[in-house]
């Protein structure tokens, strides 16, 4: 009995800690704000993810000096399996605290195929196939980029927008407005953003959270069992894991073990075994033993073969699939001609970014104005969720360089202010049309009052227009100065004309495809 | 013991839950009359502390600060003082002090325990002070210093920057240390407080989103730098202003009977321009040095209008060829005839 009541402490501990590094994330995506912690160790948990780095280097053909942390996570699995599955995974601890299905100790597992488990060996696969292939598109299927981009573009923005209401609602009740004042000076900007954060298709990135979520309703952790990348990596990883889940000969078949396992993995016909490629480490097994016939003990002996491992067959299969699927990419139309608004973060060269961004969205977090948004298909399916800069949604800030510092992949590279003062990601156009100025003749001057450049690259010049009735109106019209302009966007921005800005960003330079 | 939710519970639960939206809305219907009207010119509210009547004359009478006499009666022109004050050639802290003195000293301006806003320009987080886009830190040092010696409950420094964020400017604009090395405190804005307010009187600006707390202190101190723009032609005392409302857009047509409306709501008691370094073209940004003009120059007044029709003649210009400065004038925030203001001008360095 007393050996039991150690095995509970154990469980409680391995909850403590996920719990912990559940909010130390959260806690670091919320410093990743520009003004927050240094961008080293905010980016620290990309830099930790086994399969983010392993594809960035399989695709950039480089590996930064900084990404070495990641061995840490890897003797973490030579040592303890899928420990960082059960342990650390802030989306395996959010699936760990939704559980859709009501667990009882007399449930059976749920009635899904084994076979299911090889569909994340598949996108393993196919991910590191492409990444040899310079694409990292499927790396939008990481769970730590999924946690971080979801993070980012909706559940905090989500979470803003009830916290202001609530104050809203209060500050205007007299006897509150100075307590709810003081409390709002203490939470902004220090937590949350002073002016609310817009992303565009925030829902989407909302539901895919909530679909991921979701599927624990077919059964605990179905993420993590049948369709987790990451996993599939450490899975294989842990074949020669050093701790191995062992059951002794007093076992009498009770099958507990195998209903209270969150991954299924424990086998009535094979003796109650489990494999570690599956197994999280989470200790619930060993708790729920009544006769404490299993144990956790160093072993130096490769797992056994599972049917579910990829087969040969599977494996040319899925790199078929991902060669495939690069070729498609590569015969997009986007790279015959860009698409017109493609404003990439400054310094970013387009086929660098496509083979090194590992899709996290850290810059998108730290970049002040949130300008810089997770493009659709701007630069094709590809591109899938790369960060281009929306100037209408956001500008790049003449004082900031955030996105390029906290990088982890340097796929925006870091640059000095005044380095990235001098970068040209875009150059403005004014659609006489719409201007206020130009069209309606009346003064406005917002955006050349808005340029940051001290040599202004917008001008103001002295226009007269006739009108209808033959008089004459003079008015100060915005021209572009295109040598200086640097496609900053806060004109864009800044532009009181509603729904798009009559002077708009786009892609600077003539076309390199001929 | 879980009892599944019934529908009882669950229409209680809700009718309890429409009760306090209910409450809510009653007590934000109470609030808004109270607390987002400004005061007018005859119903002074006791739940104001701010209003200022359009004329100039009476005492504001903070609820804490009516009962300790207030050292001198803010009056338009106390016996002897000058209408304006313009400071030469010396160091910022100096010039300030001497010429806040010489219109009869802070305490003229903030009674003692008044909550003070002083507002300057911090437009923008791109460039340190020497490159005029911002107002001088030590001349922003030297007002919180003097408020505070006067008596001060609480002396907040706050702008709402159009080009990065507030933190990031306070820091770059060397503000923030000049001011918390005077014992005052860098108020970030928040947005919360930018509540809609109509504007009495307003010729043009009936309704802006103004920022409550510059509302509701006792006392506002306006301290612009004077700088180079191409719609407004300079940046002074009234234009400053704009960064307490949300939707400054909304102020670029008719800028000129705007700002005035908005001036008629805020009504600093006291406007020191900065003209240390006058930004001279290239504004409100600015960022090129040689942009930049060294006038060692403080200009004080009570009078808004005054402090900016002066500062207009630093760049070579008059009062009428300002919008706004013609606007307020015409609305009787303040006079433009210089010629009939009594003006004293103290050489600082000798």
């Amino acid at each position: 009995m007393s050996a039991r009541r150690s095995f509970r402490r154990w469980i409680t501990a391995r909850k403590i800690v996920q719990i912990t590094v559940l909010l130390l994330v959260i806690v670091l995506l919320i410093m990743t704000r520009r003004g927050g912690w240094p961008p080293e160790i905010v980016n620290l948990i990309m830099r930790l993810d086994p399969l983010a780095v392993l594809a960035q280097a399989l695709s950039a053909r480089s590996f930064l000096l900084g990404s070495t942390v990641v061995l840490l996570t890897v003797l973490l699995t030579v040592v303890a399996g899928r420990a960082w599955c059960g342990w650390l995974c802030p989306l395996g601890t959010v699936l760990d605290l939704t559980p859709l299905r009501k667990h009882t100790l007399r449930d059976k597992q749920p009635n899904i195929p084994n076979s299911w488990r090889s569909i994340k060996y598949g996108l393993l696969i196919g991910i590191l196939v492409a990444a040899l292939l310079g694409n990292l598109t499927l790396l939008v299927f990481d769970p730590l980029t999924i946690f971080i981009r979801t993070f980012t573009t909706a559940l905090w923005p989500a979470a803003d927008q009830i916290v202001t209401s609530i104050e809203m609602a209060l500050y205007s009740v007299p006897f509150l407005s100075d307590p709810i004042s003081s409390i709002d000076a203490w939470l902004r900007p220090a937590i949350l953003p002073s002016q609310p954060e817009y992303y565009r298709e925030a829902w989407l990135f909302g539901v895919v959270f909530v679909g991921v979520i979701a599927l624990n309703l077919l059964a605990p952790r179905f993420w993590c069992r049948y369709l987790c990348p990451l996993g599939g990596l450490l899975g294989w990883i842990s074949r020669g894991a050093l701790l191995r889940r062992e059951v002794s000969e007093e076992c009498k078949g009770c099958t507990l073990c195998t209903t209270v396992c969150p991954t299924g993995t424990i086998d009535a016909t094979k003796r109650y075994a489990s494999d570690p490629a599956e197994c999280t480490m989470c200790l619930e097994c060993l708790d729920v033993c009544p006769r404490s016939t299993i144990e956790f003990q160093p072993r130096l002996k490769l797992a056994s073969r599972q049917a579910y491992d990829p087969s040969r067959r599977q494996f040319l299969g899925a790199a078929a699939l991902a060669i495939g699927g690069v070729a498609l990419f590569r015969a997009d139309a986007v790279r015959q001609r860009s698409d017109d608004y493609l404003i990439r973060p400054p310094g970013v060269i387009e086929s660098a970014m496509l083979d090194k961004c590992i899709r996290c969205g850290e810059c998108m977090r730290s970049c002040p104005t949130h300008g810089l948004q997770p493009a659709f298909n701007q630069a094709g399916l590809e591109g899938l969720w790369t960060p281009l800069l929306i100037p209408r949604l956001g500008y790049c800030a003449y004082s900031c360089n955030s996105c390029g510092d906290v990088c982890p992949v340097q796929a925006i590279p870091p640059l000095t202010l005044e380095a990235k003062r001098a970068q040209v990601i875009g150059k403005a156009y004014i659609d006489q049309n719409r201007c206020i100025a130009w069209a309606d003749h009346q003064d406005c001057i917002v955006c050349e009052e808005m340029c940051p450049l001290p040599d202004k690259a917008i001008y103001l010049e002295r226009r007269e227009f006739a009108k209808q009735d033959g008089s004459i109106v003079t008015v100060q019209v915005p021209q572009i100065d295109r040598d200086k302009c640097i496609g900053c966007g806060i004109c864009e921005f800044k532009c009181p004309v509603n729904g798009s800005a009559a002077i708009r960003v786009s892609v600077p330079g003539a076309a390199t495809a001929f | 013991m879980t009892t599944p939710i019934n529908r009882r519970r669950f229409l209680r639960g809700a009718a309890a839950g429409l009760g306090a939206v209910t409450l809510n809305q009653f007590l934000t219907a109470c609030g808004a009359s109270e607390t987002h009207t400004p005061p007018t010119t005859s119903a002074v509210q006791s739940t104001q502390p701010t209003s200022i009547p359009p004329t100039v004359a009476a005492p504001t009478t903070a609820s804490g600060a009516a009962d300790t006499p207030a050292p001198a009666q803010p009056t338009s022109t106390p016996m002897g003082s000058p209408d304006l004050v313009v400071a030469r050639s010396g160091e910022p802290e100096a010039m300030v002090r001497r010429a806040v003195a010489a219109l009869g000293g802070m305490e003229r301006f903030v009674p003692r325990d008044a909550s003070v806003i002083i507002k300057p320009n911090i437009c923008v987080a791109y460039h340190t002070y020497e490159y005029a886009a911002t107002t001088n830190p030590w001349v922003v040092g030297a007002l919180v210093k003097l408020c505070l010696e006067a008596g001060a409950r609480s002396v907040r420094v706050m702008d709402y920057p159009f080009g990065g964020s507030a933190e990031e400017a306070y820091e770059v604009s060397g503000i923030a240390e000049q001011v918390k090395a005077a014992g005052g405190e860098m108020a970030v804005m928040s947005r919360l407080k930018f509540v809609p307010t109509d504007i009495p009187e307003a010729k043009s600006l009936r309704q802006s989103a103004v920022y409550d707390d510059a509302l509701k202190a006792d006392v506002v101190i306006d301290v612009p730098i004077a700088k180079d723009h191409s719609l407004a032609r300079l940046t002074l005392g009234m234009k400053n202003l704009m960064g307490l409302i949300w939707d400054r857009q909304a102020i670029h047509g008719d800028m000129g009977q705007r700002l005035a409306d908005l001036t008629g709501l805020v009504r600093p008691k006291l406007t020191v321009i900065d003209a240390v370094r006058m930004l001279m073209a290239n504004g409100p940004t600015g960022g090129d040095l040689n942009d930049v003009k060294q006038m060692n120059t403080i200009v004080a007044s009570p009078d808004i209008v005054a402090a900016d029709s002066y500062a207009a003649t630093l760049f070579g210009l008059q009062p009428e060829d300002l919008a706004y400065i013609q606007a307020g004038a015409q609305r009787g925030l303040g006079r433009s005839d210089l010629k009939n203001l009594r003006i004293e001008e103290i050489d600082v360095g000798a």
